[in-house]
């Protein structure tokens, strides 16, 4: 069967050459196609060979380094080693309720606030706005928030790293960008129905965003398991430690933990490193869409 | 509750400021954990601001000295040395991400594979979900001078040096590693917006353009360019801003041998108080804090002015 020949004609009949981008075939193999490609397997090894070189390094129990794609004597021991070690199962421990406590507490008053600040209605609203947008352009500073801290009780004390962060206009602000996608008249007739605003915001509000509350749930998780500067600022204490604490700690000084089996002190270090980045690298494959979703909210509306 | 007046404007009455507040009161109650986060660890801490005038070692009391904190800190070598780090660290920082991240998108976008595109997408992104602490401990043991340091290592190998350097322990090495980190650790993830505004390009135009004979380029030169143009100006204001806000990244990587060529202004805060022992001074600290914020502040002011005056709205 003969491949039937596409024809461009005018209205009246007349033929015509077809349009030039539709001319020529197009190649997927071009040059610059093998150059861009090449380009990218580049880009993504530069990002890749350093998080390889501690991954194998934190499985191999040689003390031969240098350059190798595997480890040479594989073994678990520098997990083992930082598993069950009580120096570094606390500051782990730490991190992880550190991170739950503070997510949740910080998408409560981000939800919370944002609900609030889309009451177009409501007196004082915009006063409510500024007060939080201000603290975006001035604060006082490391010394006076330090001083206040300490006045509070809140150095030295668990709760400090967690309290502190929970409150960050920036996520607020995405999440009123967010709420106000949500229908009016869907508040209005709920309004009508005889819903309260706590019914409302329960039952509207947060149904409606739950894409938005994954995004910036995940951006707190980050940011409360990545914490150092508030640990570093508020917390002297080595029992209150978080994981990056004592992860920096180590890498300074040899300050560490006594190594199981046959794992060496440079795999131990490294058993630290994937450790601390362990559960955002098993997650992220799964949720990487929501956390490009979180930066595109604040995007929509430029 | 809407009158009509004689010259056609339509007037809106509102119900009395009482009864909307009254109507309101649940919002009112729901805010008040907000405002007290918000007052306990954003305006309390501004009330401290008056130590700036104040002299308050640790040990004795606050007392007031006026403006010799400010005239002391003019003299400092020190303190000009990290207010000149925070902006050219920060400026070149923000230059090389974003022209860096600019490039990438754009080849991003010419990309036939779409499967290779997305697998490319999420290695890139990847450096962002690591903290500052972790991104330091990769590179220093990349970057150590002993046997375990890969770069140098490599180095070596190819004849590229004689014997092991030790980068992060030479104030101009530190620097170029410090820019290389920064492109490693941000530039993925800002790819991210770009491509937001790639894709919104209408492919009409693109059509366009081909059916007016434009090659590959033309389109990247008059088309793509046009439209990426307004968002890297967004993007250079908006991380303009925060210049002054340069931490964490520096405090890591930072060392003994280094400490003094490379503090930027926070970090010298935090050393200036925390790590000298007796004679830190509280009061001086704080003016050097409210030194930073007033030109954060006056950057933020400049910056959204010529943001309204590029896309019609402020930044904050």
């Amino acid at each position: 069967m003969a491949t039937k020949e596409i024809r461009y004609t005018t209205p009246a009949g007349v033929e015509v050459p077809p349009p030039p981008h539709l001319n020529k075939q197009k190649s997927q193999y071009t040059p610059f196609n093998f150059v861009n490609g090449f380009i990218f397997i580049l880009v993504c090894l530069i990002v890749i060979v350093p998080i390889w070189k501690v991954l194998i390094d934190s499985l191999d129990l040689t003390t031969g380094y240098g350059m190798k794609l595997f480890p040479t004597k594989f073994g678990l021991d520098g997990y083992v080693s930082v598993f069950t070690n009580q120096s570094l199962l606390r500051p782990l421990w730490v991190s992880v309720y550190t991170t739950v406590a503070g997510t949740f507490l910080g998408l409560l008053l981000s939800t919370m606030g944002a609900y609030v600040l889309i009451q177009w209605d409501m007196p004082g609203r915009t006063l409510f706005a500024n007060i939080l947008l201000f603290t975006m352009i001035f604060s006082g500073g490391m010394i006076p928030s330090y001083l206040v801290m300490r006045g509070l009780g809140l150095t030295n004390n668990p709760l400090g790293p967690i309290l502190l962060p929970a409150i960050n206009v920036y996520n607020l602000v995405l999440m009123r960008n967010f709420f106000e996608g949500i229908p009016a008249s869907l508040f209005e007739s709920a309004d009508l129905d005889g819903c309260t605003p706590m019914g409302m915001f329960w039952r509207i509000a947060l149904p409606l965003s739950k894409a938005a509350l994954a995004s910036i749930g995940l951006m707190f998780a980050v940011a409360y398991w990545n914490d150092y500067t508030n640990f570093k600022l508020y917390i002297t204490d080595r029992n209150l430690y978080n994981f990056q604490m004592k992860l920096r700690d180590m890498m300074q000084s040899s300050d560490l933990p006594e190594s199981v089996g046959g794992a060496t002190e440079n795999t131990i270090k490294n058993a630290c490193v994937i450790t601390a980045i362990l559960p955002f690298m098993i997650l992220y494959p799964f949720l990487q869409k929501y956390f490009v979703k979180g930066i595109n909210i604040g995007a929509v509306k430029e | 509750m809407a009158g009509s007046t004689s010259n056609g404007t339509i007037t809106v009455r509102q119900k009395p400021l009482g009864q909307r507040m009254k109507k309101y009161w649940g919002f009112y109650l729901m805010f008040i954990p907000v405002l007290i986060f918000v007052a306990l660890f954003h305006y309390a801490p501004m009330f401290g601001i008056r130590y700036a005038f104040y002299s308050w070692k640790i040990v004795a009391d606050p007392e007031w000295v006026g403006l010799a904190n400010f005239e002391k800190l003019f003299r400092q070598s020190q303190f000009s040395v990290s207010f000149w780090n925070t902006v050219v660290f920060s400026v070149i920082k923000l230059l090389l991400n974003t022209g860096f991240a600019v490039l990438i998108s754009l080849l991003l976008n010419e990309m036939i594979s779409l499967k290779f595109k997305k697998v490319s997408q999420t290695i890139i992104y990847l450096p962002h979900f690591m903290s500052w602490v972790v991104t330091a401990s990769v590179f220093s043991l990349m970057l150590s001078p002993t046997a375990t340091g890969l770069i140098n290592q490599l180095l070596l190998k190819l004849g590229v040096i004689k014997e092991s350097v030790y980068y992060l322990a030479d104030k101009g090495w530190w620097r170029v590693w410090y820019y290389i980190i920064n492109v490693w650790h941000d530039t993925g993830w800002q790819t991210i917006i770009f491509m937001a505004t790639l894709t919104g390009i209408d492919p009409g135009i693109y059509e366009a353009a081909s059916i007016d004979g434009a090659g590959r380029w033309k389109k990247m030169w008059y088309v793509t360019m046009p439209a990426l143009g307004n968002t890297i100006i967004t993007v250079l204001i908006l991380n303009l801003a925060k210049i002054m806000n340069l931490f964490e990244s520096v405090f890591v990587l930072q060392n003994d041998s280094v400490r003094r060529a490379t503090n930027v202004l926070q970090t010298y805060v935090y050393y200036q108080t925390f790590n000298s022992g007796a004679s830190a001074d509280y009061g001086y600290t704080t003016a050097v804090g409210l030194f930073r914020s007033l030109v954060g502040l006056g950057l933020m002011l400049i910056c959204n002015y010529a943001s309204k005056k590029v896309r019609g709205r402020g930044i904050v």
